[in-house]
């Protein structure tokens, strides 16, 4: 693997805003990486400093192998799917298409070829002569793709591409997107606030929150093992409970919760605990398990009482506790009532422990 | 009677009553006039006949007696020139200030609204100033000129008649910038900026930015201001009247001043009622231009 994109001490303010704080990042070929965080966490603009439509305040851009920071955008070789689609409403799906490679001096004839192809394969062939306003928004996406993939870009950026289009189309653009970057075989950046969007589609998450990056990696380790308590928070559907704690012992805590019940954890290989020490306990819903009432004795067990049943039919979402803000998920139907106790048991290995102070890992 | 009201309070009918009142409005005091004209332009009209309606009907003699006068086809071929060289100038000079503008300096709304200054100021101040300017033996043009080294001696602005039609151009296309650069502002600033971002990053140079997204999309917009423009200028009538009043010998005489000057100075109200019909014409071709071009806006 070598590396398509790389960002060293990459700095952006505007004005007094410091919008990107020092980011490293290092975009394999082939590879595709989703930017994700909360909104204003400033992975749209590290995508557009990419482009070249901001410009970097500081630090050090190169695209394969080429030093970037200060070109020009129409000379990065970058092409770029925008959350707008930005589709030229005066031209139709076919000069849409070729626009690129006529602004780049590719003749007319070997141009419409082209076309034919990248419409061929983006499923747009019947609707050439359309004009942009004519399509749907699952259409538009495509001659959007069509027009990026359409010149063989050194990278292809995505500006959260799919909140335009409702949840169904969504899910199944996810895929095509996905098979579109196999089958070329591209370098892909995607930017996206949803989490799973970002899980299912990239080889490499990094998650941002105020011009910082928390955390990077492959999607499921940072699902297995969040570095900290905003990714742990972030990741995960529905979010991670957070319940403060104290160690009793090296491997076992005492949850803050009515009676105080103690869950042993399994540090694998951390530090062990200092007894008294305050944690915060990081418990993903679908990591809880109802054990039967009998076997409420276990070591492992405690008890909350039921506020809310949500079920989708497949899942059913439990909110639990005094204020019922502990929530589970469970497959299957649960045939519960509201006020009714629930005995929970979670395995040791599945508890994140942080810092209450710092948010970090312990 | 008590269906109407009754009509009107439940609201059917209302929208009946919205149309009728502007239409009634347009027809008395546009329509009515409009035609009045036109069947003047076919009678014998006279100092003494112009009280009542049942004047002698001569056909299209009017047309035929304006067209063989000597001055005419002068007098039409002038109003081309003002019309051209007034749209061209005040078209170009005004894009390119909002084009200008649309670089969002410091300040750049706030000197772009100066701007209209010069459309609020009423026509025969802006010729009073104009003549002012343009006099031929202390003009600030003619300083100007002479010593930028263009011009070796003075140029009669007003009563050359190489120049004098000129002069009103001159005068015609400051008056018309500001309106024709507030109309193309907003046609720039509807195009939307991802899509510049987009070409940019598709690889379009400035040049080829502003050829193919900044002109097509601002189809409508240049349509509708040309066309606005059209009519104005050949509804412009004060600066002649204040800067040369058609003259010397014709050589500045336009059609609306000219049917001006034969309804209200020679009373021959059918030609005067002639020449406006002519000009109606090319109005409506400008209107049918000017709605189907706003009618015709490119969404996205």
């Amino acid at each position: 693997m070598t590396a398509q994109i790389e960002l060293s001490q990459v700095n952006k303010h505007y004005g007094a805003y410091h919008a990107l704080k020092d980011i490293n990042l290092t975009i394999e070929k082939g590879s595709f990486v989703a930017l994700v965080g909360p909104s204003g966490c400033g992975k749209s603009t590290l995508l557009r400093s990419l482009a070249g439509l901001e410009k970097i305040t500081a630090g050090r851009l190169t695209i394969a192998g080429a030093e970037m920071t200060a070109v020009p955008p129409r000379k990065r070789d970058i092409a770029m799917v925008f959350q707008s689609y930005a589709l030229y409403p005066h031209m139709t799906v076919e000069e849409n298409l070729i626009y690129p490679l006529r602004m780049r001096g590719v003749s007319k004839t070997n141009a419409k070829a082209k076309a034919q192809e990248v419409a061929g394969f983006t499923g747009l062939s019947g609707l050439l002569t359309r004009y942009p306003r004519q399509l749907s928004g699952g259409q538009r996406q495509r001659v959007a793709m069509g027009r990026a993939v359409i010149r063989s870009p050194k990278a292809f950026l995505f500006d959260e591409p799919l909140s335009n289009l409702d949840a169904a189309l969504r899910v199944s653009m996810r895929k095509e997107i996905r098979a579109l970057h196999d089958r070329l075989g591209a370098t892909s950046v995607y930017v996206t606030h949803d989490q799973i969007e970002a899980m299912t589609m990239a080889d490499h998450v990094v998650v941002m929150r105020d011009g910082v990056i928390e955390q990077q990696g492959a999607p499921l380790t940072l699902y297995d093992r969040p570095e900290n308590r905003f990714v742990a928070g972030f990741i995960g559907s529905p979010a991670m409970n957070f319940i403060a704690a104290r160690a009793v012992d090296g491997a076992s805590i005492a949850l803050d919760l009515p009676g105080q019940p103690v869950i042993a954890v399994d540090r694998k290989g951390a530090a062990p605990l200092a007894p008294g020490q305050a944690v915060t306990a990081g418990l993903r819903p679908e990591h809880l398990r109802i054990v039967d009432g009998e076997s409420g004795s276990d070591h492992q067990a405690f008890t909350l009482p039921v506020r809310l049943i949500e079920s989708t039919g497949s899942l059913t979402y439990l909110s639990l506790g005094d204020t019922g803000d502990i929530s589970l998920v469970e497959h299957g139907r649960e045939h519960l009532r509201p006020g009714d106790r629930l005995t929970l048991t979670i395995d040791p290995g599945l508890v994140h422990l942080f810092d209450p102070e710092t948010g970090r890992r312990v | 009677m008590k269906t109407m009201f009754s009509s009107l309070r439940d609201g059917r009918g209302f929208d009946v009553g919205l149309v009728a009142f502007p239409m009634g409005f347009l027809f008395l005091l546009s329509g009515l006039p409009l035609l009045y004209n036109v069947v003047m332009s076919v009678q014998e009209v006279d100092m003494f006949s112009l009280g009542s309606f049942a004047r002698p009907f001569v056909g299209l003699k009017n047309y035929a007696t304006l067209f063989s006068q000597p001055e005419t086809w002068p007098i039409l071929k002038n109003t081309a020139i003002f019309v051209v060289a007034s749209i061209a100038g005040q078209f170009l000079i005004g894009f390119g200030l909002a084009l200008f503008f649309w670089n969002e300096f410091p300040g750049a709304s706030w000197l772009r609204g100066l701007f209209l200054v010069s459309w609020v100021m009423p026509g025969l101040v802006v010729g009073a100033i104009w003549n002012w300017i343009l006099s031929g033996d202390f003009g600030v043009l003619n300083y100007v000129l002479r010593s930028v080294g263009i011009i070796s001696g003075n140029i009669f602005w007003r009563s050359d008649p190489n120049f004098a039609l000129w002069a009103v151009i001159i005068a015609n296309i400051w008056l018309g910038i500001s309106f024709n650069m507030i109309l193309l502002s907003v046609g720039l600033s509807s195009i939307p900026k991802d899509l510049y971002e987009a070409a940019e990053l598709d690889g379009a140079g400035a040049w080829a930015r502003f050829r193919t997204i900044t002109l097509p999309m601002m189809r409508a917009t240049i349509g509708a201001v040309v066309s606005l423009g059209l009519i104005f200028t050949l509804q412009q009538f004060d600066l002649f009247a204040a800067i040369t009043s058609g003259g010397p010998n014709n050589a500045s005489n336009v059609a609306q001043y000219w049917a001006w000057d034969l309804s209200f100075r020679q009373y021959d109200f059918a030609q005067g009622a002639t020449i406006s019909v002519i000009m109606i014409v090319f109005v409506m071709i400008a209107s049918v231009i000017y709605v189907r071009s706003t009618r015709q806006e490119v969404r996205g």
